[in-house]
């Protein structure tokens, strides 16, 4: 059985570039990536996949979701948070990432005013359940 | 009591269902993932952690019975809000949430804090730098 937790395993997670088809435990990779030395998750590309939390995300910049469910929650609003300080710790930044027909599984988010704003805008359109 | 920091060498903890935990390190997620399970949402109710290192990333949804005695919340820049984060919506996705759960003599690694206004308003005035803790 793999150990997930593993220097082996989290080196091999931190070096692929591209994701297709599978879940994403989103902070068992930002841990990997953290163990690094790197600071956020950048620069790769996720297909197909349930991007799977809990963990909060912080929208940084080049990052783009095409197709995507966000996640739902009969208040949209609940998936947002501003952050209280200039800096943010215990949030997962992503940065030039992209998220192509992923479907994102108990996943907060927070970033700048505007992006909080954004994002509530278009949470509310297509974030409530049915 | 006072805070005293936590020098041991790693111990990772490997029954993440108990009730108490003493002297261990433990990934906050994975503890989460042990206790609730899969995608349902869930809460951590009713643990105990005793000079623990409790690791993220993470954002603790800290509710009602929640206490911190001699803690330290982690490296906040020399401002406590950098820890805090403020929920927009009426219930707060993405968070591992704790209910009735003690830290004595713990610190934080990476982990952030959300919570009603009362409990933001609280750690907001918790004092910072070294020796500092709850």
């Amino acid at each position: 059985m793999t150990d997930i937790m593993s220097e082996a395993f989290g080196r091999e997670i931190v070096a692929r570039d591209t994701f297709e088809k599978e879940g994403v435990w989103l902070p068992l990779l930002a841990a990997h990536v953290l163990n690094a030395g790197e600071a956020v998750i950048k620069g790769k590309t996720f297909t197909d996949c349930v991007i799977q939390g809990p963990a909060l995300v912080a929208v940084l910049d080049g990052t783009t979701f095409d197709g995507c469910n966000m996640g739902a929650a009969s208040d949209p609003d609940s998936m947002l948070f501003t952050p209280r300080g200039p800096h943010l710790v215990g949030a997962i930044g992503l940065q030039d990432c992209r998220f192509v027909r992923c479907r994102f599984v108990q996943i907060g988010y927070t970033g700048s005013p505007q992006f909080l704003e954004d994002m509530g805008k278009s949470l509310a359109r297509v974030g409530r359940p049915s | 009591m006072a805070y005293i920091p936590i020098n041991r060498p790693v111990r990772v903890a490997t029954d993440l269902k108990a009730m108490v935990f003493e002297d261990l390190d433990i990934n906050l997620f994975e503890l989460y993932a042990a206790v609730v399970g899969g995608s349902q949402p869930g809460l951590i109710e009713g643990r105990t952690f005793r000079r623990c290192r409790l690791q993220g990333p993470a954002i603790m949804l800290v509710s009602a019975g929640v206490t911190f005695d001699d803690t330290n919340f982690g490296d906040s820049g020399g401002d406590i809000r950098n820890l805090l984060l403020q929920p927009m919506g009426t219930r707060a996705l993405g968070t591992i949430p704790m209910r009735s759960c003690a830290f004595e003599n713990c610190e934080f690694y990476n982990v952030g804090f959300t919570g009603p206004q009362p409990v933001l308003d609280m750690m907001a005035g918790v004092p910072t730098g070294p020796g500092a803790a709850l």
